[in-house]
């Protein structure tokens, strides 16, 4: 098992390091550097290129590309991201204080997605054929098929502006910051994140559970002369779900990629708002090492997928 | 509860009728033997699949058609008729310049389908023209290729793609550039996977016994076999890149907004004013949107079945 871990984060380690070489070049190749973001264009105009030069030089700026990138590498394995063009904020900071909305959101709907979407699919595959199957199944389309964000102004529109129920974004008031005011605030970006995620997990679970039931011993449960719903929910189920769980890490790009347009939706001040505002104001350091650490999550994300999966089937192991 | 076994107790179900069907039909002698393709006539068995095409087909046309069906030009400004409800002249209503969004709902089909297809496409050629050769040849080329793939694939792709955007600038052919590149690494998987399972075939032994040319036996003779889910692949990628578009231009970060597409009409419904009093700007393209997004993924959930009875549940 210790073999196959290490092995498993040799072969990350390569890529890792190749990806951050990749976001260096990007933040390279783009228009502009650190000195022409740290003066304001009438001030430059007015400063001689001898002392531009002299401030290029004295920020490492003139030094070979392979300098750099060292030194920008270094610097960001002891987490110091570099600046904002915007301000001049650590990147590291921008993170720290937008990092634990974008979490907070996450985990509800990964926890509601997991659980709505995995009874459903147990039930659509219980079922199978039958109305509700196919049901299920338009609804799993549907949901894979509406934009998030659309999905998302609609809520707005019904829940909170013609209704009232909800506020229309944010994460809080000003001066409300217990858990309890925030949460009229949660529902709807969580809610609609978390049924953008079921349609996945649903079918997901829906085809683990078939191939659950085909099994034979399930067949030798039911020859046992068990009641079909022990069968169905302790034998089939428990075998199910595991993989169910599992896979959750692999979801982990969907759910970046949809908190992204769902807290500009309803302006969830999390790192994906902050990554579209960096984006639109060509903030390239800070597009840059969002994306950055957001490629690391997913890595590491499905590092853990594969370590859990090797633990619960050993012939993953072996087999490779 | 320990009633009688399983085949009995179960209800039963649509595909029960259906198979009695075909059963009667064989007994009276009528089955039918030969006669078009056995995939098509799956295909046209799935109810969704049939409803999926034939709304495509309809939103396809009326963007092809969009002069016939509509006498307004999509970009021409009428500051007299701003912000209009729907009504016997406009269909959908006005947009905040005195648009008639119905052609611009037609018109944007023509930009917002183009670049779904059409990168779908692109990147299918790529993952294929890679997939395929390397999944046959292995060797260094194709952990090469497997490698760049992971690198692309361990981006969440709408990260990559704003990334690329905020290095490329807007425009739609860069756009366009962008889905392919982002989007091809899942398509190559998929025919190199088909591809590592062919090699073993007798009938790739024996053409390689007769001296052909590894290309030649790639693409013209092991290609031809992977194409059913090359096709169930394009499909459900032109779903996602319709999504997509209409969701990095919402955010006005897709197609420059001087073009109409579906997202670039939904642009303005960030305006809470917009999306609070003129619902008529937002809900009808909303819906276009979702109503064509879902007939692709039933036309792709229906050739998956037909093509790959292994697939199916």
């Amino acid at each position: 098992m210790l073999t196959y871990i290490i092995r498993r984060v040799l072969i990350l380690i390569p890529m890792a390091f190749v990806i951050c070489f990749l976001v260096y070049l990007g933040l390279e190749l783009t228009p502009g550097d650190a000195v022409s973001h740290m003066i304001n264009p009438d001030a430059a105009g007015s400063m001689n290129p001898t002392q531009l030069e002299a401030l290029r030089q004295s920020l490492g700026l003139g030094q070979p590309f392979h300098v750099r990138f060292w030194s920008w590498f270094t610097n960001l394995l002891q987490g110091n991201f570099g600046y904002s063009m915007s301000g001049g904020v650590p990147i590291a900071n921008i993170i720290a204080t937008r990092l634990p909305a974008t979490l907070e959101l996450a985990a509800v709907a990964l926890v509601f997605s997991t659980l709505i979407g995995s009874l459903l699919g147990v039930l659509s595959a219980l079922k199978r054929g039958s109305k509700t199957d196919s049901a299920l199944t338009v609804i799993g389309m549907l949901g894979v098929s509406i934009p998030e964000f659309f999905f998302g102004l609609v809520a707005i529109s019904i829940f909170a502006l013609n209704l009232g129920w909800f506020p229309v974004g944010g994460r809080s008031m000003p001066g409300y910051v217990t858990l309890w005011d925030r949460l009229p605030h949660m529902v709807m970006p969580a809610m609609v994140l978390s049924i953008m995620l079921t349609a996945g997990v649903m079918r997901y679970a829906r085809s683990s559970m078939l191939d659950a039931l085909s099994r034979d011993f399930i067949k030798t449960a039911r020859s046992k002369g068990l009641p079909e719903w022990r069968v169905n929910l302790l034998h089939g189920f428990r075998v199910a779900l595991t993989p169910v769980v599992v896979l959750i890490g692999f979801r982990l790009p969907v759910l970046i990629g949809g908190s992204v347009i769902i807290e500009q939706v309803f302006q969830w001040p999390g790192i994906g708002n902050e990554f579209i505002s960096a984006v639109r104001s060509q903030d390239y350091p800070v597009v840059m090492t969002i994306a950055l650490l957001s490629v690391m999550a997913v890595l590491v994300a499905s590092l853990i997928v594969d370590i859990l999966t090797a633990v619960i089937d050993p012939r993953v192991r072996l087999g490779e | 509860m320990s009633g009688p076994t399983y085949p009995t107790t179960r209800r039963r179900t649509r595909l029960d009728a259906q198979f009695d069907r075909i059963r009667a039909r064989e007994e009276a002698g009528l089955a039918k033997s030969g006669g078009g393709s056995r995939a098509v006539k799956k295909f046209l068995n799935n109810r969704l699949a049939v409803f999926g095409l034939i709304v495509f087909a309809i939103i396809i046309l009326s963007s092809i058609f969009a002069p016939l069906l509509t006498p307004y030009d999509p970009n021409k400004i009428d500051l007299r008729g701003m912000l209009q409800a729907p009504s016997w002249e406009h269909w959908f209503g006005t947009d905040r310049t005195g648009r008639d969004l119905f052609a611009r709902v037609l018109y944007g089909g023509r930009i917002s389908i183009l670049v779904g297809l059409g990168s779908a496409i692109l990147a299918a050629i790529i993952g294929v023209l890679i997939g395929v050769y390397t999944g046959y040849v292995g060797g260094w080329l194709d952990a090469l290729a497997m490698r760049v793939s992971e690198i692309f694939m361990s981006f969440p792709q709408i990260i990559l793609v704003l990334m690329l955007v905020s290095i490329m600038g807007q425009s739609l052919v860069n756009l366009m550039l962008i889905f392919t590149l982002t989007g091809w690494g899942g398509i190559y998987r998929m025919a190199r996977a088909r591809m590592l399972s062919l090699r073993e075939e007798e009938y790739v032994l024996a053409l390689r016994s007769f001296g052909l040319s590894r290309p030649l036996i790639a693409y013209k003779h092991m290609l031809p076999n992977a194409l059913g889910p090359i096709m169930v692949n394009i499909t459900l990628s032109t779903a996602a890149f319709i999504l997509q578009e209409a969701g990095l231009s919402f955010l006005g970060l897709g197609v420059p907004l001087s073009i109409p597409t579906w997202g670039n009409i939904l642009n303005v419904a960030q305006d809470i004013r917009v999306l609070q009093t003129n619902w008529w700007i937002w809900l009808p393209v909303g819906m276009v949107i979702s109503l064509f997004v879902l007939s692709v993924n039933f036309i792709g959930d229906g050739l998956r079945d037909a093509t790959d009875p292994s697939q199916q549940g």
